[in-house]
Parts: C-alpha cells; sequence; structure tokens
C-alpha cells in the first residue's frame, strides 16, 4: 500500500506571528512581528517606540540643572553612567575644570553601576534561557547591596540626580569607602555564585552556544556597542580608546568575544564585572580628601554657543549625548544615542534561520531597556 | 573656567581635517573645530560621495557610524549631523549637511552603513526630513498615521509646560 498522502501535496506557506508588545520575554513594551516556517525564523520585523515619551523634547525646555534628573528616566539601569554624559557635555561647552575627587567618585559610582546593571542582566537573561528563579533570584540579592549603597549617599534607590555639572550635589557619607569595600566583597561573591551556577554549566552552555551570531563585519556595518559589538571581535571601548574621567589612570583589561554567539556576550559581561571590581578598588586607593564642586560656579549656568558630542562607555554600550547650545541657559537641541537602540537593530541578522526560542535569547542577550531605546 | 564668549581659539593644524580634506578631493567641504571633533560641511548633493569616500580611504576608514540626527536651526533651515568613528584607527569626525527650510531633503546613507537605518527613519519623522531611497521610509517612533506633524521641529508646541514657563511660572523668568 502506497502513502496516500505525500508531503508535495501539502501547500506550505509561512506564518506571520505577532510577538508583543505585552510579553514577558520582550523586556518591555517591544513588539516584534515573526515570519516563521514551522519553527524557523524567516523573517523579523521590530516595532519599537511604545516607551516613546519625547526626552528629547522635553530636555529643549528644561535648564541644564533639570535636565540631570531626566537622564535617570532614560537610562534606569544605569543612571549614573546617563548622567555623566549629560554633565561631561555641560561642563565641555562651558569649560569647566572637575576636581580630582568629584571624578575619582563618580568613576566608582559609575563602575558599581555596571555591575548591578550586569547583574539585573544575569538575573534577567536567566530567566529568557530557562532558567527561571535561579539566577534571577541570586542576581537581584546582590544588585540590591548595590542599592542600598546608592541609596545611602543619594537617597535614592534608582533615580538618583546626583552629579551636577562641575562635580558632585553633595558629599558622600562618612563610611563611603568602608561601605564600598563592604560591596565589593559582596558582588566578588554573587559573581563567583553565577559562575558557579550558570556560566560552566553544561546545559546552559548548550542552549546559548551558536545562537544569535554577529559577524564582525555585521556588528560594525549595524553601529553595534558595547558586549555585543566586543563579543564579535571587536577592540572597541571608549574607556580607553577616548578615556574620559580618570580611566587612563586605571588598570583593567576589555575582554574580546571569538563566536559572537549569546554565550559569548554572557561570559563577556562576567568578565566585565570582575574589570570593575577591578577598576573601583584601585579608584579607592587613590581617592583623597578635597572639594567636590569648583570654588566659584554660577548660579545659573549658561554655556557659550556650540555643540559638542560626548561619548561614555554605559553598561550597554556607547551612551552619547549630542547637545546643541545657541548660548543661554538650556540646550538648543539634546540628542540621546541610546546604546540599545544601536543594538536593536541587529536583531534581525542575529535571528533569521534559528528558532523563535532562540531570537528570544538572542533579544535577551543585548540586555535591552525600552526606555533608553524610545527616550 | 571661562564665561560666556571667551571660548578659546581653535584652529585646524594639526587635526584629522588635512586627511579628510585629501579623502575628499573634487569636493567642496568646509571645515571648523568643535569642542571635541572636527566638523566638515558638505554641500548636499556630494554628501553620499562624500561620506563613500571616507568610508573607503585606507588611512580614515570611518567604517563605523556613531549617531545621525538633525538639528533644526528655524529660519536658518536645518543640519544634518553624521557622526563618524573609525574602529581601526580610533578617530572621529563630524559630517554637517545643510538645508534651506523649503526644501527638506537628503540622499539616504543606508548604502554606506546599514546602521544609517533607524537613525534616518527617526529623523524623518521628527524633523520632516524626506531620505531619498531610503529602503524602509515608514514611522519608527510615532504612530504610524502621524506623517503630517514633526515634533521634534522648534516651532511645534510642546504642552501646556511649555506655555507656563513662558509666563514664567514653570522654573522662574531668566535672570
Amino acid at each position: 500500500m502506497t502513502n496516500a498522502l505525500q508531503p508535495s501535496e501539502f501547500e506550505v506557506q509561512d506564518i506571520m506571528i505577532n510577538m508583543g508588545p505585552q510579553h514577558p520575554a520582550t523586556h518591555g513594551v517591544f513588539r516584534m512581528v515573526l515570519q516563521v516556517d514551522g519553527e524557523i525564523v524567516k523573517d523579523l520585523i521590530p516595532h519599537i517606540g511604545y516607551m516613546h515619551r519625547g526626552a528629547e523634547k522635553l530636555s529643549e525646555t528644561m535648564d541644564f540643572r533639570q535636565g540631570i534628573g531626566f537622564m535617570d528616566r532614560t537610562e534606569y539601569l544605569a543612571q549614573f553612567n546617563a548622567e555623566l554624559g549629560y554633565v561631561m557635555a555641560v561642563e565641555k561647552l562651558m569649560d569647566i575644570e572637575v576636581p580630582e575627587r568629584a571624578q575619582w567618585i563618580r568613576m566608582i559610582l559609575c563602575e558599581l553601576n555596571r555591575l548591578s546593571s550586569h547583574f539585573m542582566f544575569t538575573g534577567a537573561f536567566g530567566t529568557d534561557a530557562g532558567v527561571f528563579g535561579t539566577s534571577f533570584t541570586y542576581a537581584f540579592r546582590w544588585r540590591e547591596e548595590i542599592l542600598d549603597l546608592f541609596e545611602e549617599i543619594t537617597g535614592d534607590r534608582l533615580m538618583y540626580a546626583y552629579f551636577r555639572p562641575g562635580g558632585l550635589a553633595w558629599e558622600v557619607t562618612d563610611n563611603f569607602e568602608a561601605r564600598v569595600r563592604q560591596v565589593l566583597e559582596l558582588s566578588k561573591q554573587g559573581i563567583k555564585d553565577i559562575d558557579g551556577l550558570v556560566t560552566n554549566n553544561e546545559i546552559f552552555k548548550a542552549r546559548t552556544q551558536g545562537v544569535g551570531v554577529l559577524t564582525k563585519e555585521q556588528a560594525i556595518d549595524w553601529g553595534t556597542t558595547g558586549p555585543v559589538l566586543r563579543a564579535s571581535g571587536v577592540q572597541m571601548d571608549i574607556r580607553r580608546d577616548e578615556p574620559y574621567l580618570f580611566y587612563d589612570q586605571v588598570e583593567f583589561d576589555i575582554p574580546i568575544g571569538q563566536n559572537g554567539d549569546v554565550y559569548d556576550r554572557w561570559c563577556l559581561r562576567m568578565e566585565e564585572m570582575r574589570q570593575s571590581v577591578r577598576i573601583v578598588e584601585q579608584c579607592l586607593t587613590k581617592l583623597q580628601p578635597g572639594p567636590i564642586q569648583p570654588e566659584r560656579m554660577p548660579r545659573m549656568l549658561r554655556t557659550p554657543p556650540g555643540e559638542v558630542y560626548i561619548r561614555t562607555e554605559a553598561p550597554r554600550g556607547e551612551f552619547g549625548i549630542y547637545m546643541v547650545s545657541k548660548g543661554g541657559n538650556r540646550p538648543h537641541r539634546l540628542k540621546v544615542r541610546s546604546s540599545c537602540f544601536a543594538n536593536l537593530q541587529s536583531l534581525r541578522d542575529m535571528s533569521i534561520g534559528q528558532y523563535v526560542a532562540d531570537a528570544v535569547l538572542a533579544l535577551g542577550s543585548m540586555d535591552i531597556v525600552l526606555c533608553e531605546v524610545d527616550r | 573656567m571661562t564665561t560666556e564668549g571667551a571660548a578659546p581659539e581653535r584652529t585646524l593644524s594639526g587635526t584629522i581635517w588635512s586627511e579628510v580634506d585629501r579623502a575628499l578631493s573634487g569636493i567642496t567641504a568646509s571645515a571648523e573645530r568643535a569642542v571635541l571633533d572636527v566638523i566638515v560641511t558638505i554641500p548636499r548633493d556630494e554628501v553620499i560621495r562624500g561620506l563613500k569616500a571616507l568610508k573607503a580611504d585606507e588611512a580614515l576608514a570611518f567604517d563605523y557610524l556613531r549617531c545621525l540626527t538633525c538639528v533644526d536651526n528655524e529660519a536658518d533651515g536645518m543640519d544634518v549631523v553624521y557622526h563618524l568613528y573609525s574602529t581601526e584607527k580610533r578617530h572621529n569626525v563630524t559630517v554637517k549637511v545643510h538645508l534651506e527650510a523649503n526644501d527638506l531633503f537628503v540622499d539616504t546613507a543606508t548604502t554606506v552603513w546599514r546602521a544609517a537605518n533607524w537613525y534616518e527613519r527617526e529623523a524623518a519623522e521628527m524633523f520632516g526630513v524626506r531620505f531619498r531611497g531610503h529602503p524602509d521610509p515608514r514611522t519608527l517612533l510615532m504612530p504610524e498615521d502621524m506623517t503630517d506633524t514633526f515634533p521634534l521641529r522648534k516651532d511645534h508646541p510642546l504642552a501646556e509646560i511649555e506655555v507656563l514657563q513662558g509666563e514664567g511660572i514653570a522654573w522662574g523668568v531668566e535672570e
């Protein structure tokens, strides 16, 4: 007896699937339309803009001190890094000299912020990869220690508004150094724990290796930044290439990936966390008492006409602030060059030819913050 | 620190401009020195040829598009600003194209770097600049049907808060 139905007699067609904007795996309100053949992604169209709040337009109506608080809300997992870009833009335009102590404290806080942001990544990514609970609860316990320290200094867990053009808003707490050392010890323990639980786990490796690959050429052409770019083997870290603050006075290594897959991005962030600990330890030895604001600061900040593009290495990659001033006390134009915005463009290339579940992993490996993408 | 009007004199000597000028032979470009980078202004008709030359030149190798955006100068028209970087040589340059207020279009840069795709879509919907030959000219952040109003233009009102600020209620009158 012959088979009555031959496979060629079926008409096969691709299906369009909508994923998001309300979906737990999209890290916020992000929608992607998938064209799938069975479970294989044939095409992927990302849709963003659900969180667009007009941050750039609003910044044009706020003076240089009001704008700082707005940066926290743009990038809510790396707030210090976002504030830093804004205040540095004002400082560069006004030609303000920042006291040494303020610079070192800024550096400590930015690196600790990188640690807390990467802890968040390890937790959230674990959820994407199917280890719900394990990495999430562990990572958040260590992240919370860092947020406690930030709260002691700035008075808020998330929205700090602590950097000011010229320096800092106020002096750090008396036991700052001891507390930072304490947090560092805890973080080291946390990195070790997560490494032991996840990084060397055979199941995790099998799930992530060779998934969401982005070649070096694609990574550069799409303008991806940060860990995504470095995992594809591109040596680019603004902290080393164009040092700001005192990054040229501390020693640290820049990890580079080889395969450009999801597993490389994970390992790269784990290594970056160890390097951040190393940087903060060096900063603590160089921290001296001193002023945290220049002696004379005008009550109303006014910049001369000009423009500047400040780039800083935030946890998710290059965070750029393009500020155009026509004189006066507010920016004429403020463009926030978001790192996730650049990374998200490459999602299509990462996902085509993979399973739908792997597209979710590729998205998670970028560590996206939709508030930053949409601004 | 200096105050308004006392910006230090900046010259182009010793900057990347000499290299850029050589790579842009045949294109009438001018340059000025900003706070951090050199700004090169290229006429609109020659911008894609210029950008391609900057990318292909071996000594410059601007293979990475950092940022692409617009600046609205009201009556003086609009500027399209390209921030370029070389991942190999590790240097920067800013390229500007000036557009007249009643004639807002420029050729797409997606043929040079694919990264320009979303930046141009955003600039198009926010400023009403048309990027000629763009492969995917849909809205990006705005609703799909919102194609007749351009929120980031200076003449676009913000909301009540701006009105309040105009009256000096929101954060005090300028000194």
